[in-house]
């Protein structure tokens, strides 16, 4: 610490060189300085084989020159791959070092920056612009040094040789030096517009998928399209105009290259011929003369590559030159523990372009108050709550914490002392675990080994599930999870025995509601598969999607005459399933009642159009099987676009009972059949528990059977082990594999799960139900009044009876404040809020 | 198109069929194309209630529309002075169509009065078809305005005339 950095922004491209790993820079420099040598080496090799060996006939010689020659070559190879190694360690590590600094800078930007900044343009800021800095470092030392040495070596030597000849070459090369810095700084200004272009396309892109929804909702792809190719277009123009710069530098170059043997085969040749110069020193001459022309074009590439990072590196850190607007953690001294009180003085907040959202606010709350923030949409409210959260820097006026100015305290202070739910929570990829740890986890930095005492326990999880009302979404997604036969077996005894109990209380009542496996009856919510092995599969060959290939099954239908029947079977629901589905995207809404999955479905489109022209035993055996497979998948109480015929129901039953006997005796261990006393490795806890399917799709029903699982879990003492199974439920990215409210609950229930000392609530209940709502609204009133400062911003009016105050807000002012009775018999604006403006006249 | 009546000469329809055919009775959904109609009755599920099951409830954001194939339901509200039924669904009836729409917290709840079996449809799924039928929302809308229209024009032509109290909140259609 101690030592204050200039933020990320700031630093210039070259001070990354110095930042990078030093040893290894030094190491390239020693491996650079000998490889060099070998570059050189082989050239006076080949003048002495020329001039010494081969004029005066010697062979030992020759031997031996060439011997030196080769090892030259073979040791100039292998330096120039190390040279190589040490760049690209150098390189990357620098680049990931860049890339990190900034996103460690970019996440800790106000929120109004990113109120005008795309995230794809974040992303191709630091994904695409930063990696050409990051080369660049990697041969900034490397490079230049190499090829500069290189070309003063074989500069000397040719002095060496013939001081005139050596004039003669050499004199292209000033003139190149002057000319190309002007066609540069052309290119140069090229590549200013085309990172900006880039930044702006990325921009585009990123806006065009969040607001995906919008596109669709309006069919507006005519006018995204426009809007996009217009900017590709811009881009188009600026990089062929950049290329032709890049381009322009290359040929010039060459030009002046191709010019020097030319001139020296006039000159050498003429001394050759007249007898002053021998062949031997002409032949090594032009050689070496060859050879300036790499690193030569070297050192121009890496006059072009320095240029385009040092433009792409100064347009993207001038982009994030933004100062946060608050430290993120106190210096020299552990965070505030505030009292929850809350002062607004004269509380202004103007946005950019002058608009007043806040108009000199007072508000007073002792700790412990509750005070709701009413009032029509636009009025402030949300504004009001963010900039007493520190989310928003207000403009003028205080906001005192505890007493202390909310504006000056360090982000650490904020979250150790308050608790933010948003409008519109975010869930993060992961599990729900994680998700709900979330808010408490960061207060110790994340750290996992503070865990334990700091975090908390699984009780306390519990406990903020239950109040949130997402322990049953929990419960359910542990009850849903399948058990590893490796690692779950003491919890899959268990499993059987909560199954005996439930049948025992619960058999009978919920008899309606499930489908037992039932080995007489055909299971209309198991696939087709399930109801032929009846069993779960021990090997892999025998799961479901893989016994369309299993030579041992298909032999066994063909002996059950079930080929014919289910192939028919398949192509039915093949011909239906691409008749219905056809044209539709890839959405999951369209597949869920589908036994062909979305990926699976242009191929089957083509499989139907040949279905239709031929017989079925005149397609392929690939075709044959992909139809199987259909067939296999089969759930009568899923896939309702093919009916089943009655006879076939029969046919499979006799089908289960031919494959029991047959694979019990080829191969027993296979199939591990469906009984009461065994655990089904293949199938969800739920089903397990149940030993049958939940008929139902009806949400009250599904409630009835939960309840009597619970009842029974509570009995064995296992509710709490399938609770933290369900939390380490995955997600999905952005929680997509939850449900709104789900979202809402979880965000919710991490912030309660800190407890903090003033919680701001921003609409955090508008996505739930009406039972969740008063759930939650219950324990505000209950379990944290008096304990936390509560500031609510609410939509619903219907439940602001319990608080101690209510702010009525218009055109960001309080219009006015006081407790419920105090505002509805005065009859102002809460009362036409709830009743309306006739009823208030 | 062929496949349509392929599939009627199979001896069993499906579920699938048979939605189809209650899908072509119903006013909301007898405007659509076939093809549009086809994804409708396969997105369809069935459901079944008992006696006393609710299909929603007050205040629930179900986002859900039913048509009963079978059975009766009450429409029930309940306030301050508790519940009270106030109508009736019954057979070959469609309700919640304007829940489809768009967020609406139910005003009502509907209780099954017998065993009812109905075709149910989710807001998610009747907006993810829309998205993929563009043409389709001016007919949806129109449909949703003749039956808004056509709801306040038999209360005003109700036998025996409107309540006093009645008359002042008149004009749902003026919306």
């Amino acid at each position: 610490m101690g030592k204050v950095e200039p933020p990320v922004v700031n630093r210039s491209l070259s001070s990354w060189i110095l930042a990078s790993n030093l040893k290894l820079q030094a190491l390239l420099l020693v491996v650079i300085v000998i490889a060099v040598f070998t570059r050189v080496f082989p050239l006076e090799m080949q003048k002495r084989i020329v001039n010494q060996a081969i004029r005066f006939g010697e062979l030992k010689m020759l031997f031996r020159y060439c011997g030196l020659y080769f090892a030259a070559v073979v040791l100039s190879v292998g330096l120039k791959y190390l040279i190589s190694v040490l760049q690209n360690l150098i390189g990357e590590s620098v680049l990931a070092d860049m890339r990190k600094d900034l996103y460690h800078h970019i996440l800790t930007l106000p929120l109004s920056f990113f109120r005008k900044t795309q995230p794809g343009l974040v992303v191709s800021a630091l994904v695409t612009e930063l990696a050409i800095a990051g080369s660049f470092i990697g041969m900034a030392v490397a490079v230049p040094v190499t090829s500069v040495l290189t070309l003063l070596a074989f500069a000397g030597y040719l002095f060496w040789l013939n001081p005139l000849l050596a004039a003669i070459s050499l004199s292209t090369y000033p003139l190149v030096l002057i000319l190309l810095p002007r066609v540069q700084s052309r290119a140069n200004l090229a590549n200013k517009k085309r990172v900006d272009a880039t930044r702006n396309l990325a921009g585009k892109i990123g806006e065009s998928i969040s607001g995906i929804h919008e596109i669709h909702g309006n069919g507006s792809y005519r006018i995204e399209n426009r809007k996009y190719d217009k900017m590709v277009e811009n881009l188009r123009k600026i990089r062929i105009s950049w290329n032709l710069y890049k381009f322009g530098v290359k040929v010039l170059n060459n030009f002046f290259n191709n010019l020097s043997p030319f001139l020296i085969f006039i000159v050498g040749g003429y001394l050759a011929i007249k007898g002053r110069l021998d062949l031997g020193a002409l032949v090594a001459f032009i050689s070496a003369q060859e050879k300036l022309y790499d690193p030569w074009k070297e050192l121009i590439e890496f006059y072009q590559v320095y240029q385009d990072a040092t433009v792409g590196y100064s347009r993207t850190m001038e982009y994030f030159d933004a100062m946060p607007e608050h430290t993120l953690e106190p210096e020299d001294r552990n965070p505030y523990e505030l009292r929850g009180s809350i002062e607004v003085k004269d509380l202004s907040f103007v946005a950019e372009g002058g608009i007043q959202l806040l108009d000199h606010i007072n508000l007073d709350l002792k700790p412990g108050e509750q005070l709701a923030l009413v009032g029509f949409s636009g009025s402030g409210k949300s504004t009001l709550a963010q900039c007493i959260g520190q989310l928003y820097s207000y403009t003028s006026g205080h906001v005192l914490l505890g007493g202390q100015e909310v504006k000056d305290l360090s982000k650490k202070d904020v979250v150790y002392n308050m608790g933010f739910v948003s409008q519109t929570p975010f869930t993060f990829e992961g599990t729900i675990r994680e998700n709900l740890l979330y808010s408490c986890a960061s207060l110790v930095d994340g750290d996992e080994s503070v865990e334990g005492e700091a975090m908390p326990s699984l009780d306390d999880m519990i406990e903020t599930l239950q109040q949130t009302g997402i322990f049953v979404d929990v419960l359910r997604f542990g009850l849903n999870t399948i058990l590893l036969y490796d690692e779950h077996q003491e919890l899959a005894a268990k499993v059987v025995r909560v199954r005996e109990h439930f049948r025992r209380d619960f058999g009978e009542e919920l008899a309606d509601y499930v489908e037992f496996f039932d080995v007489d009856e055909y299971l209309y919510h198991s696939s087709v598969a399930a109801n032929l092995t009846f069993g779960s599969p021990n090997k892999d060959t025998y799961i479901t999607e893989r016994l369309p290939e299993n030579d041992y099954f298909l032999r066994f239908t063909d002996k059950a005459d079930l080929t014919r029947p289910l192939l028919t079977l398949g192509a039915d629901l093949c011909r239906q399933t691409v008749d219905i589905l056809g044209n539709l995207p890839p959405d999951k809404v369209f597949f869920e009642q589908s036994p062909i999955k979305a990926d699976e479905l242009e191929g089957y489109k083509e499989l139907a159009k040949r279905v239709a022209r031929k017989k079925l035993h005149q397609l392929s055996s690939q075709d044959r099987t992909s139809l199987l497979r259909l067939a296999l998948r089969f759930t009568p109480s899923v896939h309702k676009m093919v009916r089943m015929p009655s006879i076939f129901e029969e046919l499979i039953l006799e089908g289960r009972a031919l494959f029991k006997e047959m694979i019990s005796h080829d191969d027993p261990e296979a199939i591990m059949f469906y009984k009461t006393s065994e655990y089904i490795y293949s199938q969800t806890i739920l089903d397990n528990i149940l030993f049958g399917k939940s008929k139902t799709v009806n949400p009250q029903t599904e409630e009835k059977i939960h309840q009597s699982i619970i009842q029974v879990l509570i009995g064995e003492d296992l509710l709490e082990t399938i609770v933290e199974i369900g939390m380490e439920f995955q997600v999905g990215s952005k929680g997509d594999r939850l449900s709104g409210g789900q979202r809402q609950k979880l965000a919710i229930a991490r912030i309660f799960l800190k407890v903090p000392g003033v919680l701001i609530m921003d609409e955090a209940t508008s996505a739930l139900d009406n039972n969740s709502q008063s759930r939650i609204q219950g324990l505000l009133d209950s379990k944290w009044k008096g304990k936390s400062t509560l500031i609510a911003v609410v939509h619903r009016l219907d439940i602001i009876k319990g608080y101690d105050k209510i702010a009525v807000m218009k055109a960001g002012r309080i219009g006015e404040i006081g407790t419920y009775e105090e505002l509805i018999s005065k009859k102002g604006m809460l009362h036409e809020l709830i009743y309306g403006k006739q009823a208030a006249a | 198109m062929n496949s349509y009546t392929e599939n009627r000469q199979l001896p069993e329809s499906s579920e699938f069929q048979q939605n189809l055919e209650l899908l072509r009775q119903m006013d909301f959904f007898s405007v659509l194309s076939l093809e549009a109609l086809k994804v409708f009755a396969y997105l369809f599920t069935r459901e079944k209630f008992s006696p006393g099951e609710d299909l929603f409830q007050q205040d629930d954001n179900d986002g859900k529309a039913f048509f009963i194939i079978s059975g009766t339901a009450d429409v029930v509200r309940e306030d301050e002075r508790g519940e009270a039924i106030l109508g009736k669904f019954a057979e070959g009836e469609f309700f919640g169509g304007l829940a489809l729409l768009g967020d609406m917290r139910r005003l009502f709840s509907v209780r099954a009065q017998e065993d009812m079996m109905c075709l149910v449809m989710t807001r998610e799924k009747f907006t993810k078809a829309l998205e993929q039928f563009p043409e389709l929302m001016p007919r949806v809308l129109q449909a949703t305005v003749k039956g808004i229209r056509l709801w306040e024009k038999r209360l005003l032509l109700e036998p025996g005339g409107l309540c006093n109290q009645c008359r002042k909140k008149v004009g749902v259609s003026l919306i």
